[in-house]
Order: structure tokens, then C-alpha cells, then sequence
């Protein structure tokens, strides 16, 4: 059935309330506003801050001050925010004389007194100093020249508004009075030009389906490919190190501050109460660490090779698992596994669910042990199921199969190693029994 | 006055088909002049449903303005026709539904939309169960 235009919808999907036409031209005024206020904030930076800079160094005059009274100026409202301040009188070629208050060209406030009394105190009433006047506007004076930081680095705070405000604004022109379908059209095809040298036939021929270029491109040393570990445990144990020296190196600047406090007799105990989740939390993140460390270096590697990729349901594989180390295992199973993985977006934060829809056990041990140079290793048959869900990657959706290393090692502890795998709908086109 | 109205047929009335297979219908516009369409759009799609944000992805997209009276004229059925392809397959999942269907987006002078779509299933996924942790 036909069905009207709708001027309030559901939230998301079948589930939007709002308007898409007022929710649309909603985000392309905040998108406006916030590309026209980083374009204003940039304008006064480059306007107030950075062309006089340039000027002062390129365009200016030389020129011969007299200093006759100096000091430091504190900034209107009244806060901790100085400057310093020479008055000169200076001549111009035709001799013109004119007196002012001049230090650098950006007559910029900043905090710290006595660094300004520093400045103020190289320059001695009654003596000349070079300075530098705008031959447009005499009457500006300057006694120091060169290029200052702070501009450029406040500059990156309207340069993020003008990216995305800028940039969500394009979007917005791009698809205002779109309809969904023909926006995801516009993109497929941008895509596909994208992508046109790069695309693997696989991708042409199977879409939606991850590539499996990652998996198959290390081959085996007994069946034809050795599967990628999805998370290595180097890289976990690297993430690990870094995660433990930052939060200690800061829980140590914490406690120093803290300590000193205590030893100066004027002790700050909100600075100490803040410092105690932090030692703690930089304690769990070293034992974090060390148990990795110990996980890494005592249970070694597991291996997973395949005789084929992708994988068809209804379809027989050889597999093959090995794992070295030196260990006494209580148990070690290897799993095929597929899971669902939804992202949403949960007011502002993002979150991810996962499902998992199968789980057949390949292999079992239990009880035995594993020496060096004598890993375990087992030769199988699997399949995946007749009428099985193929792998599947969009933007906010997944569907994932992995092999599965689950060992649990005795009076010690767990862990897992997954194998990602791709399966691919039948050949035939014949989806189920 | 007529209210305007579209309809969306598949051609057999089939609700099911196979990765490979042809699929064609058409789509019928009633109680609208030619002179009150802006424009025209037929889609074969698929997008997902569940707990996750909604993806959609378009398989077959054709937009006929209105220089097209051909396609958009309320006397004669407008017609669609695409090979369907090999995935995604449509899949009722647990926290995931992958959905496929035709759309046909009428847009009328004046800002005002019709709809219609027809629902069909690509492959025949057994619906999924879930595994208790």
C-alpha cells in the first residue's frame, strides 16, 4: 500500500519520530554555525595576531626610540594577566615625533609577573633602543619583532570548527532533498570508482562480504593457510606496557604534588584522596601488564591452519591446531564460532552488542600437558552448518565466524586465541536442505 | 479530488528468490497527473534491522524526472528489472535482520512524497538461535 509523505517519523529506521526535512535543515544550520564561527574566530586570530606579526617583521621601518617611562600593565578585568610597556619617542625621517606605549606588535596579556618585569627591566629610561614603526600607521611602534606560537596553536581550535562544521555542511548540501536510497546510490557508486582498481573479484562478486585477502595470504606449513590471530598477543601485551607507564607516570606526578604538599605543613587533602584510585588503578594496570607478560612468554604460540578459503556451509575442511609451550593444561577446546555485532549509538556515546548465534565444539582435551619442543597438535574435519548465515560487514552490522582457542591452564589461568574466518554463501545458490 | 496512489508489484507475486535469479514487476501510479510529478525513484535494496544503527545499501537505483513522462505516466505501468545478486542474503537474526525489498519513491510538486514497497527474501537463511554464554 501507498503510504503519504509523513511529516513526524520515528527516532531511527522504521523508529524515527522527529521530521527528516526539519531534523535536516536542523543540522545544516548547526553545521553553518559552527563552520561560520571558526571562520570568524580564524579571521580576528589572522587579523589581531598573525598579519600584524608578519607585517612587523616584513613591512615595518626602522627606526630609533628614546625610552622615557616603563611598566607593567595589568589587564582590565582586573586578572592576573600582564604586559609589559615602554613609552618611546621616536622620529620619523621627516622628522615627525611621536610618543607611545609599545612593546610587541600583539599587545597580547599573559600570566606570569615577573617574567614581564624581566623584559621591562632591559630597557633603561633615558637610553635609545631600535624600534620599528607601520609606515601606514606611525603612531604603531614595536621594540621587539619575530613570530610567537600561541597564535598558530590557538588557531587549531577554529580550524576544528571550520573541518567539521564545514564538512558537515557539504554533507548536508549533498543530501538535502535526497532520498535515503538514492544517497546510499550516489555513495555505492562513488565507492565502486573508489575502489575499482583495488576491488578483489571476490568483493565484486560476493558484496557485504569482508575480503579474505588477510587471512589466505600466509600459507601454511601443513594444510594451505595459516590463519591471523585477530587480537596478537604482542600487540596486547605493547597496549598493556603503554596503558601501565601512563597512568603511573601520572599517578607519580600526582604524588608528588601530594607528598610535597604534606611536607611544606600545608597539606592539600583533595590532591591526596585524588591520588589514591590513581596509585590503584596504576598498580592493577602493572599486574594487568606482568600477567601478560607471564601469558606471552609461557604459553606459546597456538597455530590454526586451514586446506581452503572461504569457507561454504554444507561444505568438509581439513584443520589443523597446534600449540607449543610448556604447560599442564586442564583443558583446551577449539571452537567454531558465529556471532551478530550491532554498534548504536546510545545518546552520545557508541556501543557495541554481540550475539553469538553458534558454537560447535571441534576439539576437546583434558587433563594432559605440553612440553617444549613437543607442542599438541590435532589434525580434524569441520564444516560449517547447511543454511548458515554467511560473513556479512556493513557500517553499524556484523556477522563474524572465527576458530576459537579456549585453554585453561591448570592451577594458573585461562585464555582465548581467535581465528578469524570468512564464510561465503553456497555456490549453487541452494541455501539450506 | 483523487487522492493520488502508487503500488508496487512483483511479477508472479513472488516473496522469495535465489541469489542469481531475475527479478522484475512493476509499479502503478494512480489519481496523479504527469504535470504534478517532480520525479520518479524504483529501488532494489536491502537494509538491516535490529539493535544496531539502520545500514542500507541499494543494488538497483533508477531516478526518472519528469522530462521521463514515459516512465512516470499514470496510464501505463512503469516496469523494473535486475539481476539479483549473490549477498547479502536476508537473515532474521538475534540482535540483526537483514531485509530486502523493492521501493518506489514518488516525489509530487510541492514537496510531497509517496512510498510504496514490496518485502522479499533473498535465500532461504534458516532463522538464527541463540547460543546461551
Amino acid at each position: 500500500m501507498a503510504r503519504p509523505f509523513r511529516f513526524y517519523v520515528k527516532k531511527r529506521g522504521t523508529r524515527s519520530t522527529t521530521s527528516q526535512a526539519l531534523g535536516s535543515a536542523a543540522l545544516a544550520i548547526f553545521f553553518a554555525a559552527l563552520f561560520f564561527a571558526g571562520v570568524g574566530l580564524l579571521s580576528r586570530i589572522l587579523v589581531t595576531l598573525i598579519i600584524p606579526e608578519w607585517r612587523s617583521n616584513h613591512q615595518f621601518r626602522e627606526a630609533t626610540g628614546l625610552v622615557l617611562k616603563r611598566h607593567i600593565s595589568q589587564h582590565p578585568d582586573g586578572s592576573e594577566n600582564y604586559r609589559p610597556e615602554i613609552l618611546i619617542r621616536y622620529e620619523l625621517p621627516g622628522g615627525t615625533a611621536y610618543e607611545t606605549w609599545a612593546y610587541d606588535v600583539t599587545r597580547v596579556y599573559s600570566s606570569g609577573r615577573s617574567d614581564k618585569q624581566a623584559i621591562v627591566d632591559q630597557f633603561g629610561v633615558g637610553r635609545r633602543y631600535p624600534c620599528w614603526y607601520d609606515p601606514l600607521n606611525p603612531q604603531t611602534v614595536v621594540l621587539v619583532r619575530g613570530y610567537t606560537w600561541y597564535p598558530w596553536l590557538i588557531s587549531l581550535f577554529p580550524l576544528s570548527f571550520i573541518t567539521v562544521g564545514g564538512g558537515g555542511l557539504v554533507y548536508s548540501i549533498f543530501a538535502w532533498g535526497k532520498s535515503a536510497e538514492r544517497r546510499a546510490a550516489l555513495t555505492a557508486r562513488a565507492t565502486q570508482l573508489e575502489l575499482f582498481e583495488s576491488a578483489t573479484p571476490s568483493a565484486k562478486e560476493y558484496p557485504s562480504i569482508p575480503g579474505d585477502a588477510n587471512i589466505t595470504n600466509s600459507p601454511g606449513t601443513t594444510l594451505a593457510y595459516r590463519l591471523p590471530v585477530s587480537s596478537s598477543s604482542t600487540w596486547v601485551l605493547a597496549t598493556a606496557m603503554v596503558v601501565a607507564l601512563v597512568v603511573n607516570a601520572a599517578a607519580a606526578v600526582f604524588a608528588v604534588m601530594a607528598v610535597r604538599s604534606h611536607l611544606r605543613g600545608e597539606p592539600d587533602w583533595v590532591l591526596t584522596l585524588f591520588v589514591v584510585p590513581w596509585l590503584a588503578i596504576g598498580v592493577a594496570a602493572v599486574m594487568y601488564f606482568l600477567r601478560q607478560l607471564v601469558l606471552a612468554s609461557t604459553i606459546g604460540p597456538t597455530t590454526v591452519e586451514i586446506s581452503d578459503h572461504p569457507f561454504r556451509p554444507g561444505q568438509q575442511y581439513d584443520a589443523f591446531l597446534s600449540q607449543s609451550g610448556r604447560l599442564t593444561m586442564k583443558s583446551l577446546n577449539l571452537l567454531l564460532v558465529c556471532e551478530e555485532k550491532a554498534t548504536f549509538q546510545q545518546g552520545t556515546n557508541t556501543r557495541t552488542e554481540v550475539r553469538r548465534v553458534l558454537e560447535e565444539p571441534l576439539v576437546e582435551r583434558h587433563d594432559f600437558a605440553i612440553k617444549a619442543g613437543a607442542p599438541l597438535e590435532v589434525r580434524l574435519s569441520l564444516s560449517v552448518p547447511q543454511g548458515a548465515m554467511h560473513s556479512f560487514k556493513s557500517g553499524h552490522n556484523e556477522v563474524n565466524w572465527r576458530l576459537l582457542v579456549r585453554g585453561d591452564v591448570a592451577d594458573w589461568t585461562d585464555y582465548e586465541r581467535s581465528f578469524p574466518l570468512v564464510v561465503h554463501p553456497p555456490r549453487d545458490g541452494s541455501d539450506g536442505p | 479530488m483523487i487522492e493520488p496512489s502508487l503500488t508496487v508489484t512483483l511479477d508472479g507475486h513472488r516473496g522469495a528468490y535465489r541469489p542469481g535469479e531475475i527479478l522484475s514487476g512493476q509499479y502503478q501510479l494512480d489519481g496523479a497527473q504527469s504535470d504534478q510529478v517532480e520525479a520518479l525513484e524504483v529501488s532494489v535494496l536491502w537494509y538491516t534491522q535490529g539493535k544496531g544503527d539502520e545500514d542500507l545499501a541499494v543494488h538497483f537505483f533508477k531516478r526518472f524526472s519528469k522530462d521521463h513522462r514515459d516512465q512516470i505516466d499514470a496510464r501505463h505501468p512503469g516496469r523494473f528489472s535486475t539481476l539479483l545478486p549473490n549477498s547479502p542474503l536476508s537473515y532474521e537474526g538475534m540482535i540483526l535482520k537483514i531485509r530486502w525489498c523493492v521501493r518506489v519513491r514518488l516525489f509530487l510538486i510541492g514537496g510531497r512524497e509517496l512510498v510504496d514497497e514490496r518485502p522479499f527474501q533473498l535465500g532461504h537463511i534458516p532463522a538464527a538461535k541463540s547460543v546461551p554464554p
